[in-house]
């Protein structure tokens, strides 16, 4: 039943359709990178640096002579799991936090929005090189950071979703029957923010990657000899006048994958907004 | 009428007297995780021909191995007075370093906010006197590109042709307003450019969604039905409607592009205020560090406040 | 205007044996860049500003409080040091003095007369003391280490200091040739107290007028200065700018007229660029890998040993410099006074050599090594070469990137997080002092504080007993057999100077250092 209202939406909505066709297959890209990318993405050929594409290195060799296409697919499989890692940390914070505060309220509430004021006040990436720094640079620990940096969004809105539900009629029904505050929550209130942060979560996603491809450009974030597609947008900065071609598939790889989560986000809106459903 | 009403008035005290905590709250976060991070500029400051002895006697300088608490005590107390303190690297006093690198920042977020309207408010007209058509499709497409695209690779790829190949505009730099202003926008053209874009996106979107909306109100309808032209129904009723969604995304998009400055200034190499916070957080130059969060913090409260109250001035039923 | 044709300055991209590389130093210098060769027909044109693209913010423009070595190409152009030299070799030669030892542990510094600081106030003897008793003792003075061998100073004459020391040391007047030895004004530093970090008074060609963190320093002419055979322009404008390929462009633009401190992949553009030419020679910069000799697998002479084997410099200096700069086999550059062939022979490289030696060893299968490293993209590229060459005889290195405040910290510091760390050695003013720092026993930057042998300690200390630099080399050549068979360290590449500079620009030489003077430099009209 679920399953036919999805497909059925995907069939109505092309843009959806096409976003999550690009994102499954660049899952796909990521699980099989060992076996589809033509060379090892980081053996390194002293003789190839910074080549053209020719035969057998379709986008050109980086300036340790490495094959770009080979990158990128590794870079993907990277990528993604920065993003999603970011996310996650994102929503293990944010939601319980924001629940918190919408269904306690009191001075509770209070301090938990003063403290999401002061985050929310300061550029984000900034906060990032901090917290990555406290944590240890690193791949993880940065994507971690940029979580931290998330969750406020999310806790935001769940709190303004818990707000919500809270007063809503069934609720005040489970309690009545005695009910506890954690099963009511699980129960009644969760799932009625579910939605919105369905929808935060994919928008998210593009951001984090976003954030990945910023942190590793200012030298934060991956370690070598990885790939991601931030560090690759960051040594094709070094070699800019030498050879401008090596910035645009890694550009064209975040610009791409972001548009898909954001695409895919917009539509969800569209679609689970109850005020636009027939 | 007096713009500073008794209410206004009212609203920005209690506004102001929020923002105390926040602002605390923000200064004392960044220094406990720039606590928290191993290490400590003492190490830096020894230098090349550092001995354990003398490390030890920076910190103790510095003050750096006074308990946690007294350290950030003693910098909020002066910091309310007014002293910003030194940076530890270079010995510069902070507020001088702020004065001199906040403007350059601000002229790169001002302009691009520029572009962001000049671009996105026709985009977003057209897209709403159309609805749901060709060209509505597609400026929302552009739209979304805009927002997806990350900032310094557009900045890269317009260093790439317009400065290097082209030679229009600079590679790099800064000038400041007061030197030169010419030269001052000449250099901040491209950053600001290649910031603006997700800008644009989103004044377009919210233009366009609001105007549809009011489009479609039943005053609208009735205005219509009594023979005004589009135009002047735009100009009378919709605009005042429409001006607060935008003053709502102005305000958020300056927030916002404070923040995403920090890379694109990398890319060109600007000494403004995002190299300013990136550089004190790598180095551990706490002063620095706190010095701007709490400027930043400040500037985007006040940007709040002056949206709150602008609120008041467009739309009086908003309190 | 002389032309300088830039083949007399261009060098090939191909890895050049040693001796190629010399011939062209020799030839490139003496072609176009000393001032008699230039100035041939006459005195260098006074006048004009210089403007330069400079590396990095200073960490303080007072010499006794400041520690890093970007410092001193700024700080050069404020302060005259007691001792000079020459910028081939590094040999001392007087400066603001002369000195004369006579006594292994008495040193008599005769000062010229009518040197002035830049507020008029004269540099004789009381002021040296002031600046020698500053050092040694200010609560602030980052250089006490430096001058931990003088016990007292006094002044013997309106022009005369004399300097007692504990123990002999020869390296004295290299070290006066350095921030110890870069005098301040004892008034101006009186006056300003701790602004003087910001407002540094000295007494060479140029006085400061202006410091923007971040963004520039202005110095201009010292009218007064005691020597008119150099500091020709009229004033000098740095311009900070640590990206490099940022600082060329500003070059290649013509906002800028020298740009120093360049990564050599940059080399295409200079090429491409008809106004600017490259200036390059080599440095003392030395990268290498610190190994923390108390660590696991390091504490074994073999694996250190198998270490040095498996390092290609040839192909690493063809890669990751560009062929610029030499192959390091030691902590000093071919060009050097103290410089020994024989130690450069010890490792060859040689992959299988290197297994065998891990295999005896009893690592066999290779072993995990943590290092630091830096998070420019330079490094990172340098990092991800080391990475390749060590992995192939099993060693695989395991990176953790930072700033280099952070990591070098977590190295040298008491976090010792690292087994090693691959980063560079600056060089100093005198061979004693680099050895010195780098494995005595007790010093910071021997992270692992192990005494590898008695004989090393010794001749660390023998090695500034004799003013003999003969005596001196021989005692060199030793010690840096020891610290190459004993494996120490692993030195990779020499760095070479490359400075681009705009046609405007005459007569500036690079230095050993690698840190640019320019005292010599003039402006074409």
């Amino acid at each position: 039943m679920m399953l036919a209202r999805f497909f059925g939406w995907l069939a109505r909505d092309l843009r959806a359709a096409f976003s999550l066709g690009f994102l499954l297959l660049l899952a796909l890209l990521a699980v099989a990178a060992p076996w589809i990318a033509p060379h090892s993405p980081i053996e390194q050929n002293f003789d190839m640096i910074l080549a053209q594409a020719e035969p057998g290195y379709p986008l050109g060799t980086d300036d340790l002579g490495r094959d770009v296409l080979s990158r990128l697919i590794h870079g993907a499989a990277i990528t993604l799991y920065a993003s999603f890692l970011a996310v996650g940390v994102a929503v293990l914070i944010g939601v319980p936090v924001g629940l918190l505060a919408g269904y306690v309220g009191g001075w509770v509430d209070d301090v938990i929005s003063r403290v999401i004021d002061a985050l929310l006040s300061f550029p984000a990436i900034v906060l990032a090189i901090a917290v990555t720094g406290a944590l240890g640079i690193g791949m993880t620990n940065a994507m971690i950071s940029v979580g931290i940096v998330f969750s406020p969004q999310l806790a935001r809105i769940v709190r303004a979703r818990t707000l919500v539900v809270r007063h809503e009629l069934y609720v005040d029904a489970a309690r009545c029957f005695g009910a506890g505050t954690g099963r009511i929550l699980w129960r009644h209130v969760l799932p009625n923010t579910v939605q919105p942060v369905i929808v935060q979560v994919t928008l998210l996603l593009a951001a984090a990657l976003l954030a990945e491809a910023s942190l590793s450009f200012l030298g934060l974030g991956i370690q070598p000899p990885d790939p991601s597609w931030g560090a690759m947008l960051a040594r094709a900065y070094q070699s800019m006048e030498i050879a401008p071609a090596q910035m645009y598939p890694p550009g064209l790889a975040i610009l791409l994958t972001a548009l898909a989560f954001n695409t895919l986000g917009e539509s969800l809106r569209a679609a689970l907004d109850p005020t636009m459903k027939t | 009428m007096s713009i500073l009403t008794a209410s206004r008035l009212r609203v920005a005290r209690r506004r102001l007297i929020h923002a105390v905590p926040v602002l605390v709250l923000a200064t004392f976060i960044v220094f406990g995780i720039l606590k928290l991070m191993p290490g400590d500029i003492a190490i830096t400051l020894a230098g090349e021909n550092a001995t354990e002895e003398r490390i030890a006697e920076i910190r103790q300088n510095y003050g750096l191995d006074r308990p946690f608490l007294v350290q950030y005590g003693s910098w909020l107390w002066n910091a309310v007075q007014g002293d910003l303190s030194r940076s530890l690297a270079s010995g510069e006093e902070v507020a001088v370093q702020i004065a001199r690198s906040f403007p350059i920042t601000l002229l790169i977020v001002v302009m691009a906010m520029g572009f962001a309207l000049v671009f996105g408010i026709p985009l977003g007209i057209l897209a709403a006197s159309r609805p749901d058509s060709l060209v509505d499709r597609v400026v929302t497409s552009i739209g979304s590109l805009g927002i997806a695209v990350p900032n310094f690779w557009l900045a890269m790829i317009f260093v790439s042709w317009f400065a290097l190949e082209f030679g229009w505009f600079p590679a790099t730099g800064s000038v400041p307003l007061t030197q030169d202003p010419g030269q001052a926008i000449w250099h901040a053209f491209l950053p600001a450019l290649a910031l603006a874009s997700g800008g644009m996106s989103e004044v377009s979107r919210q233009l366009r969604s609001s105007l549809v909306e009011v489009m479609s109100s039943p005053q609208v309808r009735t205005l219509h039905a009594k023979g005004l032209t589009p135009a002047a129904i735009l100009w009378k009723h919709g605009l005042k409607n429409v001006s607060v969604n935008l003053l709502t995304v102005t305000s958020l998009l300056f927030n916002r592009m404070l923040a995403a400055t920090v890379v694109v200034e990398a890319v060109f190499a600007i000494p403004g205020m995002g190299s300013l916070i990136v550089n004190a957080a790598l180095f551990r130059d706490l002063p620095v560090a706190q010095g701007v969060v709490f400027v930043m913090v400040l500037v985007v409260i006040s940007v709040n406040l002056v949206t709150d109250l602008l609120y008041t001035v467009l739309d009086p039923r908003i309190r | 205007m002389t032309s300088r044709k830039k083949s007399d300055l261009r060098l090939p991209f191909a890895p050049m044996t040693r001796r190629e590389w010399l011939m062209m130093m020799g030839a490139g210098t003496a072609a176009a860049l000393l001032p008699g060769a230039v100035f041939a027909q006459g005195e260098p044109r006074r006048g004009g500003v210089l403007r330069v693209s400079g590396f990095a913010n200073p960490s303080s423009l007072d010499p006794a409080t400041g520690g890093a070595g970007s410092d001193h190409t700024y700080l050069w152009t404020i302060y005259d040091t007691l001792v000079e030299w020459d910028y081939k070799t590094l040999e001392p030669r007087p400066g603001i003095a002369q000195w004369k030892f006579s006594d292994p542990t008495t040193m008599v510094l005769t000062i010229s007369p009518n040197v002035l600081f830049h507020d008029d106030t004269a540099c004789d003897a009381e002021a040296v003391k002031f600046n020698l008793d500053r050092g040694r003792g200010d609560d602030r003075s980052n250089i006490k280490a430096d001058l931990s061998s003088i016990d007292s100073v006094e002044v013997t004459g309106p022009l005369e200091v004399t300097v007692r020391l504990t123990r002999p040391d020869s390296a004295l007047p290299a070290i006066l040739s350095d921030r110890a030895g870069m005098m301040v004004s004892p008034t101006a530093a009186g006056k300003l107290g701790d602004e003087h970090d910001r407002k540094g008074v000295g007494a060479g060609p140029w006085k400061l007028v202006e410091w923007a963190d971040n963004q520039n320093i202005t110095v201009t002419r010292h009218e007064k200065y005691w020597r008119d055979d150099r500091g020709f322009v009229d004033g000098i404008e740095f311009s900070i700018m640590p990206e490099r390929a940022t600082g060329l462009r500003s070059v290649v633009a013509g906002q800028n007229d020298l740009a120093y401190q360049l990564p050599p992949r940059l080399k295409p553009l200079i090429d491409r660029s008809k106004d600017v030419e490259l200036v390059t020679g080599p440095t003392l910069y030395c990268r290498q890998i610190y190994l923390n000799l108390s660590r696991g697998p390091l504490q074994d002479v073999r694996v250190r040993q198998a270490m040095n084997f498996a390092i290609d410099r040839e192909a690493f200096v063809k890669v990751a410099q560009s062929g610029f700069g030499e192959p390091a086999h030691m902590n000093l550059p071919s060009s050097h006074w103290a410089y020994d062939p024989e130690v450069a022979k010890l490792y060859p490289h040689d992959p299988d050599k290197a297994r065998a030696l891990l295999a005896e060893a009893g690592f066999k299968d290779g072993f995990d090594l943590t290092i630091g490293g830096y998070t420019d993209a330079d490094s990172v590229r340098r990092g991800e070469i080391l990475m390749d060459q060590l992995g192939k005889i099993g060693i695989r290195l395991r990176f953790t990137n930072g700033t280099v405040a952070e990591i070098s910290a977590q190295y040298f510091g008491q976090e010792k997080k690292f087994d090693s760390l691959v980063s560079a050695w600056t060089g100093r003013p005198d061979p004693a002092m680099s050895y010195g720092l780098m494995y005595a026993k007790d010093a910071y930057f021997n992270a692992g504080r192990v005494e590898v042998s008695a004989e090393l300690t010794e001749l660390l200390a023998k090695s500034r007993e004799s003013e003999d630099m003969a005596v001196r080399k021989e005692i060199f050549s030793r010690l840096q057999r020891i610290v190459m068979e004993q494996a120490l360290v692993v030195p990779i590449a020499f760095d070479a100077e490359m400075t681009a500079i705009s046609k405007k620009v005459v007569g500036y030489r690079p230095n050993l250092i690698g840190k640019p003077k320019y005292e010599f430099v003039s402006l074409a009209s």
